[in-house]
C-alpha cells in the first residue's frame, strides 16, 4: 500500500487532534486529544520507518508512548489539584491570568 | 603619561569620594569629584604645553585589543583635533562640579559620581580612535545626565529626562548600526581583517581614504552618523528634547552638558564622518550646510523671543553649533579651523553663562525668567561687569575669540558657498540682539518685584572668575588653539576636500591627503593676530 | 535516556562516562535530593535537599568543565558533547543553581515538598543538558519533553495559589502542543531522509537535492513551530506572559534563562548541523519569526505594569535577537547567540533576584510599584536592577551592548543587514519600558514615604549658591535616607535575604564586569561556535 495513505490518516488524526485544542473547554478532552496529535506523529513515525525499511522510526515511536504517558500523568495530576482547589473545570473560566 | 589616566581619572576619584567617610553629616564625595578634575585638568595642561604643533598624527597612542572577535580596539590618542576638546571639558567639569559643591545635595554621592563619570565618559568620547569604542563612550555620557536630571532636576524632570535620553539614544543606536555596517562593509570590501580603529578604516587596504566604502553605502551611513549627531548638538529639526531638558536640568550639570556634551557632536563630524565617509559629505554638504543655517536662524530667533534664561541659553546653542556645522561643512582649512575654535570658546561662555544663570536666579527668588530679573546690576558691578564680558564674547564681539573663531568660520564658507555665507552673517546680527537683549533685562531696566541686587559672593567669583578669566585670556591669543590644530584639522577634511576638488575651481593648489601646505599656517597665523590687533 | 542507554548497551559499545557525567551528576542529584525529601524533619529537609541540590549543580559545573574542548559523540551517537553543548551546559547548570538559591525561602518549594522541588529542577536541568547535546531527533525529543515535564509540574508547585496551578495546566497543554508539532515534523523530516541521526539528515538532503523537498520543508516549517512555542518566539509566545506572571518567581526565573538558553542551543545544533544545507530555504523564515518576535515583544512589553509580564514580554523579544544568530547559520552567528545567552543569563538573573526580593518584601507582588523608590531604600537591591535594565536594553559598559555588537555583526557579516536594522530598532523601543523600571526606582518615590514627603520629595533649587534660598539647604539635606527597609508602607514580610541579595549582586557586577572585559565570554562563545563544524 503507498506511504502517502498512511500519511493522509496521520495528518488527519493531527487535524483532529489540534482542532480539538483549539475547541474543546474540557481539560480532560484536552489531554485527549494531546494524545491524538502524539499519536498521529507515531502513526507517521512508523510508516515512515516501514517505508525506509529502517527502524529508527520505531525506536522513536516507542519512546514517545513513554512520553506520551508521562504527559498524561502530569496533566491529570493538575487538573486533580485544580479540582481539588474547587476551581472550575472550564479552561475558559481559568481567568485569574490575564491571557 | 597614558590617556587611560586622563580618562578614567575623574571617575575614579568620584568613586573612591563616595566611598569616603563623611564630614559631619555632609559627605566629602563633591571635593574628591572636584580633586579628580582638577588633576585632569593640570594633566591637560601639560599636555598643552608639550604639544608640538608640527607634530601631525597622534600622540600617546594607547592601543589594545578590546574584543578580540570583532576587531574592537581600546585605541585612544591625542591630536591637534581634540586636544583643546579635551581641555575644554576639562576646564568646564572642573569649574561646575567645584560650583557643584557650592551646594548641598540629596544623595550628594551618587550625585558626584554621575559628574565623574560624565567627565570620564566625555573624555573617553573625544579621544577614543576606534568607531565603536566611540559609539560606547558617545552612549554612556548620556547615562549620568539621565539620572542627574530624573533625580536631582527641576519639576517635570522624569518626563525631560526620558525624552532626552530616548531622542538622543535613538540617535545614537542608529549610529551603533551604521558603525557596524562601516567595519563589516569594509573589511568585505577589501578582504582585510574585521576592525573598527579608525586608522584601519581610513586606510583600508591602503588604497587611500573612503575608498572601502562604495559611494552607496558611504550616504546611508552617513545619514545615520549626521542624525545622532545632530541630536546631541542639537540641530535645528531634531531639538526636540531641548527645551524640556534644558528647563529640567540641574544647572552644574547643563553647564557640563551644554558646555561639552553638544560639542562632541560636532567633534564627531570632523574625527569620523569627513576622514571616512568624505563622498558622502560632499555629496551632502548642501544639505548639511542648509540645516546649520536653519539651525543658526531658527535658534537666534528663538532665543530672542524666549524669557526663561535657561532656554535663551539652549536656543543660543542651537545657533552657535549651527555656526560650527556650517565651518565643518565649508570643507575648507579656515572653516574647520574656526570650527574647532568655536567649540572651545562655546564651551567656555555657556559654562560662564550658565554660572551666572545661577547667580541670577540667586538674586530673583529662585526664577530663572528674564521677567523676574530686571536692574541686577544696581549693586553688584562686579557681577555685571563679568556678564557683560561673558555677554559680547558670546556675540563675538571684535577682538574676543569668538569673533575668530566666526570669521574664520564664515570665511570658509565664503569660499565654497557664497549664498549660505551671506545669510549666515544675518545671524551674527541676532546673536548679539539676543545676547544685548538679555543682560539689559536682567541687569538693567526697573528692579523686578521680588527681585534684589546683590554683589557677587566671593566663593562664586572662584567658579566664576576663573571661566571668564580663560575666555579673555583666549581672546587674546586664539593662536594658542589655532596654531596646534591646524595640521589635525586639515588632514581631518583632506579626503573630503580632495573629492570636492574637481568641481571646484582650484582656489589653492589640492593638498596632500596628509600633508596641509605650510604656506596657509602663516595666513591664517597672520589673519588671527590681525584680528587680535584690532582690539 | 535509559532507553537511549539500554539501546547502547544492545550494541555494546564502550560507554564513555566521562562524556555522560555533567548528566548523571544532574540526574544522580535528583534521586539523592529525593530520597533526602524523605528525612523527618522538616528543617533538615530543607536545608540538606537545597544543599545537595547545589552540591549536584557544583558537580555537574565540575564535571562540564571537566569535559570542555572535548569533541565526541557518545550513547552511539545520540549525543554529543562539544563545547557547544558544554557551553550552553554552563548557562543552564548557573541558571539552576541560582533557582535553588532563589526557592531558598519561597513558598513554592516549601508545598511541594523540599526533596521533590529540587529533584524537579534538577531533572529538568538534565533534561536540558541532554537537548543542547542531542545529535539525534530521538534524543532532541527525549530532551524537550524531560525539560518540560517538570516544568509543568514547578509552575503549578504553590498548590494554594490558583494563578500557579492555572499556570502550570496553562504550560502543560501550550507546552505539549508544540511538543506534538515538533514531533510531527520531526516525524516528516526522517520520512524525507529516512535517517534520525542529524550528520545523516544533513547528508541526505545534501546528497539528495532535498532543499527544496516539500516533505522536509513541511517537516521544517513544524519543527520550527514546536520550537518557537519552547522558546517563546513569537507568535507562538501567547503563553508566555500568563505563565511567567502565574508560576512561581525562582521558577519564572528558571523558564527565562534555562529554557531559552537550551532551545536556542538545540535551535543552533538542530539548524547549524542537520538543516544546514537546506539553509536558503528555512533562513528567510526564521529571520521573519524574529522580526516579529522582537515588534511583539518590545510593543507588548511597553503597556505592562507587572514586572515579571514586563520581562515575559521582554524575553519574547530578546528570543527574537538571539534568532538572529541561528539565522545567518555562520560561525559568527553562533559565537553571537551563545554569547547573548550568557550574557541574557546574567541580567536575567539581577532582574528577577530583585523581583524575588521585592515580593517577599513588600507584599506588592510584582507590581512594578513594588520596585518604586528602591534607590533610596535599598540602593543594594536597585544596583542590581538598574544594571540589568540598563544591559537589556543595550547600554554601553553593559554586557548586553557586546552582546547585541555580536549580534548585529553576525547579521551583517551574514547577509542580514536588515536584521541587524531591526535589532536596533527593537533596542530603541525597549529603552521606553526598560527606563520606565529605571524611573521608578530612582526617580520616584517609594512606597514607604508618609504622603507629607512625598508631596514635596526634592525641594526644587533653582539658584546657584548657598545664599539662594537659606531655608532650601536645611530642607534639601537629607534627614535620611527615608526610613530604611522597615518603612510603615513597606509592610516587609522578609527583610532579610542575603542569598537573594547576593545573587541579584553578583549578577549585576558580572553584568558590567563583561561589558568592560568581554574576553572570557567571547572565548567560551567562540569555541562553541568553532564546535559546529559545518559552518564556516
Amino acid at each position: 500500500m503507498n506511504i502517502g495513505w498512511y500519511l493522509a490518516v496521520s495528518a488527519l488524526v493531527f487535524c483532529i487532534g489540534a482542532a480539538g485544542v483549539l475547541t474543546r473547554r474540557n481539560p480532560v478532552v484536552i489531554l485527549l486529544c494531546l494524545e491524538l496529535m502524539l499519536n498521529a506523529g507515531n502513526l507517521a513515525l512508523i510508516g515512515f520507518a516501514r517505508m525506509w525499511g529502517n527502524s529508527q522510526g520505531q525506536v522513536f515511536a516507542m519512546i514517545v508512548m513513554v512520553v506520551a504517558a508521562c504527559e498524561v500523568t502530569i496533566g491529570l495530576g493538575l487538573i486533580v489539584a485544580i479540582y481539588r482547589r474547587r476551581l472550575p473545570i472550564d479552561v475558559d473560566e481559568l481567568r485569574e491570568l490575564q491571557g | 603619561m597614558p590617556l587611560s589616566i586622563l580618562i578614567w581619572l575623574p571617575a575614579a576619584a568620584a568613586l573612591l569620594g563616595a566611598l569616603a567617610p563623611r564630614r559631619g553629616s555632609y559627605p566629602l564625595t563633591g571635593w574628591f569629584a572636584f580633586a579628580g578634575s582638577v588633576g585632569a585638568l593640570g594633566i591637560t595642561i601639560g599636555e598643552i604645553a608639550g604639544f608640538d604643533p608640527g607634530h601631525s598624527g597622534l600622540t600617546h597612542v594607547t592601543d589594545q585589543l578590546w574584543i578580540a572577535g570583532l576587531g574592537i580596539h581600546y585605541k585612544l590618542g591625542l591630536d591637534g583635533l581634540n586636544l583643546f576638546l579635551v581641555a575644554l571639558t576639562a576646564v568646564v567639569s572642573a569649574l561646575a562640579i567645584g560650583a557643584a559643591n557650592r551646594r548641598r545635595w540629596e544623595r550628594p554621592r551618587l550625585f558626584f559620581l554621575y559628574l565623574g563619570l560624565a567627565e570620564s565618559a566625555v573624555l573617553g568620547a573625544l579621544m577614543a580612535q576606534d568607531l565603536i569604542l566611540f559609539v560606547a563612550f558617545f552612549d554612556l555620557m548620556l547615562i549620568p545626565f539621565y539620572f542627574l536630571t530624573g533625580q536631582w532636576g527641576e519639576e517635570n524632570r522624569v518626563a525631560a529626562t526620558t525624552k532626552l535620553v530616548i531622542y538622543t539614544l535613538v540617535g545614537s543606536l542608529l549610529m551603533l548600526a551604521a558603525a557596524i555596517a562601516t567595519g563589516v562593509l569594509v573589511s568585505t570590501n577589501t578582504a582585510h581583517p574585521l576592525s573598527f580603529a579608525l586608522s584601519d578604516l581610513q586606510n583600508a587596504g591602503g588604497i587611500g581614504a573612503g575608498a572601502g566604502l562604495s559611494a552607496g553605502s558611504q550616504e546611508w551611513i552617513f545619514l545615520l552618523f549626521a542624525a545622532a549627531f545632530l541630536v546631541k548638538m542639537p540641530a535645528f529639526p531634531l531639538h526636540g528634547w531641548m527645551p524640556d531638558g534644558y528647563r529640567a536640568m540641574p544647572l552644574e550639570a547643563l553647564a557640563i552638558f551644554s558646555g561639552v556634551l553638544s560639542k562632541v557632536g560636532a567633534y564627531g563630524f570632523l574625527r569620523i564622518v569627513l576622514p571616512l565617509f568624505p563622498q558622502a559629505s560632499v555629496h551632502f554638504q548642501t544639505l548639511m550646510l542648509v540645516i546649520a543655517l536653519a539651525s543658526i536662524l531658527y535658534g537666534s530667533v528663538m532665543a530672542f523671543t524666549q524669557t526663561n534664561t535657561r532656554l535663551i541659553l539652549g536656543y543660543s546653542s542651537v545657533a552657535q553649533l549651527g555656526f560650527i556645522t556650517l565651518g565643518i561643512f565649508a570643507l575648507q582649512p579656515q572653516g574647520a579651523q574656526g570650527a574647532v575654535l568655536q567649540m572651545v570658546n562655546h564651551g567656555l561662555v555657556t559654562l560662564a553663562l550658565f554660572l551666572i544663570v545661577g547667580l541670577l536666579a540667586a538674586r530673583a527668588a529662585g526664577s530663572v525668567d528674564l521677567r523676574d530679573m530686571g536692574g541686577l546690576a544696581l549693586r553688584a558691578p562686579v557681577l555685571s561687569a563679568i556678564f557683560l564680558i561673558v555677554a559680547l564674547a558670546t556675540l563675538a564681539m571684535p577682538g574676543s575669540s569668538n569673533f575668530v573663531g566666526e570669521f574664520l568660520i564664515l570665511l570658509g564658507v565664503f569660499r565654497s558657498k557664497l549664498a549660505i555665507a551671506i545669510v549666515a552673517f544675518t545671524g551674527v546680527v541676532l546673536a548679539s540682539v539676543y545676547m544685548l537683549r538679555t543682560l539689559i533685562r536682567a541687569m538693567h531696566n526697573r528692579l523686578g518685584t521680588r527681585a534684589e541686587s546683590r554683589e557677587i559672593a566671593l566663593a562664586d567669583a572662584l567658579a566664576l572668575v576663573p571661566s571668564t578669566l580663560v575666555i579673555l585670556g583666549l581672546s587674546f591669543y586664539p593662536q594658542l588653539v589655532l596654531h596646534r590644530s591646524e595640521r589635525s584639522t586639515a588632514a581631518a577634511i583632506a579626503a573630503a576636500r580632495a573629492t570636492a576638488q574637481p568641481s571646484q575651481t582650484a582656489r589653492a593648489p589640492l593638498a596632500g591627503a596628509s600633508a596641509p601646505q605650510p604656506a596657509r599656517t602663516s595666513t591664517l597665523g597672520a589673519g588671527a593676530t590681525h584680528s587680535g590687533a584690532t582690539r | 535516556m535509559s532507553v537511549a542507554l539500554a539501546a547502547a548497551r544492545l550494541h555494546g559499545p564502550h560507554i564513555d562516562w566521562g562524556g555522560l557525567s555533567p548528566i548523571l551528576a544532574l540526574l544522580g542529584g535528583a534521586v539523592v535530593v529525593l530520597l533526602v525529601g524523605l528525612a523527618p524533619r522538616r528543617e533538615v529537609r530543607r536545608l540538606v535537599a537545597s544543599g545537595l541540590a547545589l552540591v549536584a549543580f557544583a558537580a555537574a559545573l565540575g564535571c562540564t568543565i571537566w569535559q570542555w574542548d572535548a569533541s565526541k559523540s557518545i550513547v552511539s551517537g545520540a549525543l554529543r558533547v562539544d563545547d557547544l553543548a558544554l557551553a550552553v551546559n554552563l548557562i543552564l547548570v548557573s541558571a539552576g543553581a541560582a533557582t535553588v538559591l532563589l526557592s531558598w525561602r519561597a513558598r513554592a518549594s516549601g508545598e511541594a515538598g523540599h526533596g521533590e522541588f529540587y529533584a524537579l529542577v534538577l531533572t529538568s536541568t538534565a533534561g536540558m543538558s541532554v537537548l543542547v547535546a542531542a545529535q539525534n531527533t530521538v534524543s532532541l525529543f527525549l530532551g524537550i519533553e524531560l525539560l518540560s515535564i517538570p516544568l509543568y509540574v514547578l509552575c503549578a508547585t504553590e498548590l494554594h495559589r490558583s494563578p500557579s496551578l492555572e499556570s502550570g495546566l496553562k504550560y502543560l497543554v501550550i507546552g505539549s502542543v508544540g511538543s506534538a508539532t515538533l514531533l510531527y515534523g520531526l516525524a516528516m523530516i526522517y520520512g524525507a531522509t529516512g535517517s534520525t541521526d542529524f550528520d545523516a539528515i544533513a547528508s541526505a538532503i545534501a546528497s539528495g537535492g532535498l532543499a527544496s523537498d516539500p516533505l522536509l520543508l513541511t517537516g521544517i516549517a513544524l519543527v520550527v513551530v514546536g520550537l518557537a512555542f519552547k522558546s517563546s518566539v513569537a507568535p507562538f509566545h501567547q503563553w508566555t506572559p500568563d505563565v511567567y506572571e502565574g508560576a512561581p518567581t525562582p521558577i519564572t526565573t528558571f523558564m527565562a534563562v534555562a529554557t531559552k538558553a537550551a532551545a536556542l542551543g538545540i535551535f543552533l545544533r538542530f539548524f547549524d548541523v542537520a538543516l544546514v544545507s537546506a539553509q536558503v530555504s528555512w533562513a528567510p523564515a526564521l529571520a521573519a519569526l524574529a522580526t516579529i518576535s522582537i515588534v511583539v515583544g518590545n510593543v507588548g512589553a511597553l503597556g505592562q505594569s507587572s514586572l515579571k509580564r514586563l520581562l515575559a514580554y521582554s524575553a519574547v523579544a530578546q528570543a527574537g535577537y538571539l534568532l538572529a544568530g541561528v539565522v545567518v547559520s555562520t560561525r559568527a552567528g553562533a559565537r553571537a547567540t551563545v554569547f547573548y545567552l550568557a550574557v541574557y543569563l546574567l541580567m536575567n538573573l539581577a532582574a528577577f533576584a530583585v523581583v524575588v526580593a521585592r515580593e517577599r518584601e513588600t507584599g506588592l507582588g510584582d507590581d512594578i510599584a513594588a520596585v518604586e523608590g528602591l534607590g533610596a531604600s535599598r540602593p543594594w537591591l536597585a544596583w542590581p536592577m538598574t544594571i540589568a535594565m540598563l544591559s537589556l536594553a543595550g547600554i554601553p559598559a553593559t554586557a548586553g551592548f557586546v552582546g547585541k555588537l555580536f549580534l548585529i555583526q553576525a547579521s551583517a557579516d551574514g547577509g542580514y543587514t536588515w536584521l541587524g536594522v531591526v535589532i536596533v530598532v527593537g533596542s530603541m523601543v525597549s529603552l521606553a519600558y526598560y527606563l520606565r523600571v529605571v524611573a521608578a526606582m530612582w526617580m520616584r518615590p517609594g512606597p514607604s514615604l508618609g504622603a507629607t514627603e512625598a508631596a514635596s520629595p526634592y525641594p526644587a533649587i533653582a539658584g546657584g549658591s548657598p545664599e539662594a534660598d537659606p531655608d532650601a539647604i536645611g530642607t534639601s539635606t537629607p534627614a535620611a535616607p527615608p526610613a530604611g527597609d522597615g518603612g510603615p508602607g513597606a509592610g516587609a514580610r522578609e527583610g532579610f535575604q542575603p542569598e537573594v541579595v547576593g545573587l541579584a549582586l553578583a549578577a549585576g557586577a558580572a553584568t558590567v564586569f563583561f561589558g568592560i572585559v568581554p574576553s572570557p565570554l567571547v572565548d567560551l562563545a567562540r569555541a562553541a561556535g568553532n564546535s559546529l563544524l559545518g559552518l564556516f
